[in-house]
């Protein structure tokens, strides 16, 4: 066959007739779309979250997308420059904490972004210990604060690093006040650090995670970097949708023990604090709903067939698709919540 | 154990190797930015042929940065900046292909030794990684910016170059996932949208090496009557290894100083070399040659970079903490198969931890015949005439400013205001090698040594903290005494030759 001008416009012509209905839904949206998210890291969840969502959302509506690591704060400034829909974002609470606990860079998201479709929670917040601490529960640590001893708490300071230490001295206030005091935050950065406070003896408690702490919870308690789980911050009801042999030599119902109603820190006199980390979509305030309302669609399509569920139980996320009016009611009166706990804090009454 | 050498595995680690050098060797792009655009492809590859890839990347990347060093006089990537010190004078003697050539094969010892390292000592050097401390870590960034006095032609110039790099680098914001407070320093009002996340390094290094080296081309003009036949690429100036005679120490020890700074989180790969180098000058016969074309200093700079390859991947298989960034990026090729890194891995993965191994032998095998035999067709680039070549690189040096930190267009003004300061620092006498080190160093320098202070209370600590300490200490007053001698001694020649 002779390949001419004629026939590689053919050839193009029919490949387009083809592709047609493909991308015939997609119609309204761009062609390529750029998805940022709130973290610099290509290793950490919100990438590995947003690789999964924007690979089926892609394939679903025929366009590309590609998920760019910018950071929280380069990540909110693209997002306001483009009101064609050209740019989406992915974060999770992050994006309200840093507001509320006031970090340069974080403006108030429900304001000045239209918060999209949530798609799914990492349960892996958590609190460790040294496996050589005194300290058993949670129990224990609010009845050492209670009684006058000082427990230092690793943090990153400005979201939701800091939210399950807020709740802790929330409850240590409930239980006696005066006694959050005693509950002190040690200022660190990356995981890497607050391991490393806890290896230095600069805190007797750590923020940590499920994913990444888990082998260090395995290791012979003779051993210096052992540790311990003290608290999983997230709901029974989440954990329960994790896979039943759990991570690692820690089986779900470990888990459930170390999370509310087992191990509880009061939020109030009635209810214990439980945070999930709900990974959602933000867009540009100003951007075309249609184009909103076909991303939302698609994900619905998405969730009901029900693959990516699959991959994201693999990597160890909860599948959490709530459709955009849901997912703005729900992280609204989320927001709510830990905005009373921090203000309690903060009020000092 | 070998059931893995699958003519896949093996071809992803020599295309792998093949990209990273490409990237190394473009100015502006880096071996985390090889990394960063191949990861999403690791997801379908599988695991251990994901691995191969990225890890053949890494170790590309990182050795592809000695070509412009040492040929352009542009560093590649950041931790090629001590390459250029002597790579780039000897390139200008025409004696480019001879520099290479000794980078490349120091390239391939320092990372045969990590490697070697990594395998058989992995978990024991993680546990004596985290004796780190803040203080510790502060102590080992001091020590490197000691190199600053070393370095300078003018000590007293070349110190204030790097304290005034170390001042530029903390503009922005203290960044809370540092430790910082997340509040806004050395910001001047009105440029809060642009700088709240300061300059980047990899725009900055850039400008100041390769565009203010445009601009002072430029400046100088051709002269006439010259033509591109006149330039020696070095064919006539054969290699021999017997330049690396005497040389093992300095190799070895090299090898090993990547290495250990790799296995330390947070310090980052800079620091390797220039610690390396430094050490390098202290112990050579001809300290004074530094500086000029010492073959010496290129073996050191290499081997030092390279070394860290296998020492970054220490607490990351170990711990499951990166040792760089682009071992930080390594975990998402965990992740996203859902695999946990951490102190079980090496003995609940051994499959896993053997084609690591593996790759990383291939990769370093594959970047010494790609990079040693092609290097007579990578040294040709210094024969294109200028005005073709200077447009060229200047185009991949905006385009790697603009990808760096995926599409920020601040970083190609960053690329721009650093490529003039440089052309002008050239004019204030001040010196660019302090100033990036400064520049580089600074942020951790400032982030461990006020951590220090808030973890342990007062000052004491920098000297009583641990043996580690005091052994940094002694480290510390070698380099400066030796500094301070080597100042004088030039002093006295330059004095007798007036």
């Amino acid at each position: 066959m002779k390949f001419n001008r004629r026939t590689l416009l053919a050839a193009a012509s029919a490949a387009a007739l083809v592709a047609a209905p493909l991308v015939a839904e997609a119609q309204n949206l761009p062609r390529n779309m750029r998805m940022v998210i709130g973290s610099k890291s290509t290793g950490g969840d919100t990438y590995q979250n947003s690789a999964i969502v924007a690979e089926a959302l892609s394939e679903k509506l025929g366009i590309n997308i590609k998920v760019d690591a910018v950071g929280a704060s380069e990540a909110f400034k693209a997002l306001g420059r483009d009101k064609r829909g050209t740019t989406i974002m992915i974060f999770h609470d992050q994006s309200y904490l840093g507001n509320l606990y006031g970090v340069t860079g974080y403006d108030d998201p429900f304001a000045n972004y239209a918060v999209g479709p949530t798609v799914a929670i990492n349960p892996g917040n958590a609190y460790l210990v040294p496996a050589d601490s005194p300290y058993q529960t949670m129990e224990d640590i609010l009845a050492a604060a209670e009684a006058g001893t000082r427990v230092r708490v690793a943090i990153q300071p400005g979201g939701v690093s800091e939210i399950g230490f807020s709740a802790m001295k929330n409850a240590a206030k409930l239980r006696a006040p005066g006694s959050e005091e005693n509950i002190v935050a040690v200022n660190t950065g990356s995981q890497s650090d607050k391991n490393q406070a806890m290896w230095d003896d600069l805190a007797d408690v750590i923020n940590g995670s499920i994913q990444a702490n888990e082998q260090f919870t395995q290791l012979d308690a003779s051993d210096e970097k052992a540790m311990r789980f003290v608290w999983i911050t997230a709901r029974p009801e989440t954990l329960e949708q994790a896979p039943e042999a759990g991570m690692g030599g820690t089986t779900r119902d470990d888990m459930l023990s170390y999370a509310s109603p087992e191990t509880s820190v009061p939020v109030s006199d009635s209810a214990d604090f439980t945070f999930d980390k709900e990974f959602f979509f933000l867009f540009n305030k100003d951007m075309d709903p249609e184009v909103i309302d076909a991303i939302d669609g698609a994900l619905a399509e998405i969730f009901e067939e029900g693959n990516i569920q699959e991959r994201q139980k693999e990597a160890f996320f909860i599948p959490n698709y709530l459709s955009t009016e849901d997912a703005r009611a729900h992280l609204n009166e989320k927001r709510d919540t830990y905005k009373t706990v921090i203000e309690d804090i903060s009020s000092g009454s | 154990m070998f059931e893995i050498l699958t003519p896949l595995f093996v071809s992803l680690i020599v295309g792998g190797t093949l990209i990273g050098i490409i990237f190394g060797a473009i100015p502006g792009m880096t071996a985390t930015m090889a990394v960063a655009v191949c990861l999403p492809l690791t997801y379908s590859l599988g695991l251990e042929n994901g691995l191969a890839l990225l890890l053949g990347l890494y170790v590309g990347g990182i050795s592809g940065g000695l070509v412009p060093a040492i040929l352009l006089g542009i560093p590649g990537t950041p931790s090629s900046i001590t390459t250029t010190f002597d790579g780039y004078p000897m390139a200008q003697k025409g004696e480019g292909e001879k520099a290479l050539r000794i980078g490349i094969v120091a390239s391939l010892v320092g990372g045969l030794i990590s490697l070697l390292v990594l395998d058989l000592f992995a978990p024991t050097l993680a546990d004596f990684a985290i004796k780190f401390s803040y203080v510790e870590k502060f102590l080992i960034i001091f020590f490197a910016l000691t190199v600053m006095a070393a370095l300078s032609s003018d000590m007293l110039l070349g110190i204030f170059s790097g304290v005034l790099g170390i001042f530029i680098s903390l503009i922005g914001t203290y960044d809370i996932s540092r430790g910082g407070n997340g509040e806004l320093r050395l910001v001047p009002p009105g440029t809060e949208y642009w700088l709240e996340s300061g300059f980047s390094l990899l725009p900055v290094l850039i400008g100041l090496f390769g565009l203010a080296a445009i601009l002072e081309q430029a400046e100088i003009g051709v002269p006439k009557g010259h033509s591109t036949k006149d330039i020696n690429v070095g064919k006539h100036s054969r290699f021999s290894f017997g330049i690396f005679k005497g040389q093992s120490i300095n190799l070895v020890r090299s090898s090993l100083i990547g290495t250990f700074i790799g296995i330390l989180p947070g310090v980052g790969g800079s620091a390797a070399s220039i610690i390396s180098y430094t050490n390098a000058k202290t112990f050579s016969k001809r300290p004074g040659n530094f500086g000029k074309g010492e073959p010496a200093g290129i073996m050191a700079s290499e081997a030092g970079n390279n070394g860290l390859t296998g020492g970054a991947l220490v607490p990351l298989l170990s711990l499951g903490i990166p040792g760089d960034s682009t071992t930080a990026l390594l975990i998402g090729a965990f992740t996203l198969q859902g695999i946990q890194v951490g102190p079980l891995f090496i003995g609940n993965n051994p499959g896993t931890w053997d084609a690591m191994i593996i790759a990383m032998l291939i990769a370093n095998i594959a970047m010494f015949a790609m990079m040693y035999f092609a290097i007579r067709y990578f040294a040709l680039v210094v024969t294109i005439p200028k005005h073709i070549l200077f447009p060229v690189i200047l185009m991949m040096c905006v385009i790697g400013a603009y990808t760096i930190n995926y599409g920020i267009m601040f970083d190609v003004w960053t690329l721009l205001i650093f490529g003039v300061l440089g052309w002008l620092f050239t004019k204030l006498r001040l010196e660019v090698a302090p100033f990036i080190i400064g520049f580089i160093l600074g942020p951790s320098a400032e982030i461990y040594f006020i951590k220090s202070l808030e973890s342990f209370g007062d000052a004491t600590i920098f000297f009583t903290k641990s043996w580690i300490a005091v052994v940094l200490w002694i480290l510390i007053a070698g380099s400066v005494a030796g500094a301070a001698l080597m100042s004088k001694k030039n002093k006295e020649i330059s004095d007798e030759a007036v």
